[in-house]
């Protein structure tokens, strides 16, 4: 089992650092590879860019959203299934991937990352004499 | 494009966790088991279609509110239809999938508890949410029937 894990990039979340100041929510996400890069796809419902923090050091690839609705004075919650805590995710990669050239974009809620790989990474044909 | 990890928040998880209070004992042993399932089957198992999404219901004096989390959808392909007291959202979500476009289709339907002005119905679209708006009908005042008794 660990052998695959090492011969796949893990995409691992760090375990058991919380940050208890306040709940977070992990969002939807879903990781695709390609052979030149991985792309990430979040769903962040009610986040929109100012709400949005992305950052990638230390290894991992930090995803914080805020939603930007609040709720109006006046109403009252009959039914709720959404919750109101900002979401974060956190995924470390072991400096697979080439922290420059991320690139990503927030539409309707669907935060979309291009993350390439870094060169030593990449798969490479090895000439053999 | 192979599709490595896929993350569907169950509804357990969505509850934030506020301290071993709320976290039942189980929950870290349940998480670890999910990351090596995940880890396993992502291969085998085609993402899910996900047909459910989050509601909530809300209300005040003059309207109901129903808001619903839909990211990543089209505005055009939303459909919002009230039918009978029921409220129904119809979305279609696209996705460029290994074979080419791979649409899923989320559907819900909700009760609306009070009558509503059907026509006036509105919604909007916004961030990956969809508002929708229901004006209350007036309730129908009783009226005061006085009986002459013989």
């Amino acid at each position: 089992m660990s052998r695959i894990q090492n011969l796949i990039p893990s995409f691992t979340r760090k375990s058991a650092e919380r940050d208890n100041s306040e709940p977070t929510l992990r969002p939807w996400y879903e990781v695709k590879e390609t052979p030149e890069a991985w792309g990430l796809t979040v769903y962040l419902p009610g986040v929109s860019k100012e709400g949005l923090e992305l950052a990638a050091e230390e290894g991992a690839v930090t995803i914080r959203g805020r939603r930007g609705w609040k709720f109006p004075a006046g109403w009252t919650a009959l039914y709720r299934e959404s919750v109101d805590a900002p979401y974060e995710l956190v995924l470390s990669h072991d400096n697979s991937i080439d922290v420059e050239k991320i690139h990503a974009e927030l539409k309707d809620g669907l935060l979309r990352v291009s993350l390439p790989k870094a060169d030593a990474v990449k798969p490479r044909k090895i000439a053999v004499n | 494009m192979r599709s490595i990890i896929h993350y569907t928040p169950r509804s357990s998880s969505l509850l934030p966790s506020f301290g071993f209070a709320v976290r039942s004992p189980w929950a870290g042993l349940e998480s670890e088991i999910d990351r090596w399932f995940e880890s396993t089957l992502s291969d085998v198992v085609t993402p899910a279609i996900d047909q459910r999404f989050p509601v909530d219901l809300y209300e005040d004096k003059e309207h109901t509110y129903v808001r619903a989390e839909l990211p990543g959808v089209n505005r055009e392909e939303i459909n919002v239809e009230m039918i009978n007291g029921y409220l129904t959202i119809n979305a279609t979500r696209k996705a460029k999938g290994p074979e080419g476009e791979e649409s899923f289709a989320l559907r819900r339907s909700i009760a609306i508890p009070e009558d509503v002005h059907a026509d006036k119905v509105g919604a909007t679209y916004e961030n990956g949410v969809l508002t929708v708006t229901l004006p209350k009908k007036e309730e129908v005042k009783p009226r005061k029937i006085t009986v002459e008794v013989k």
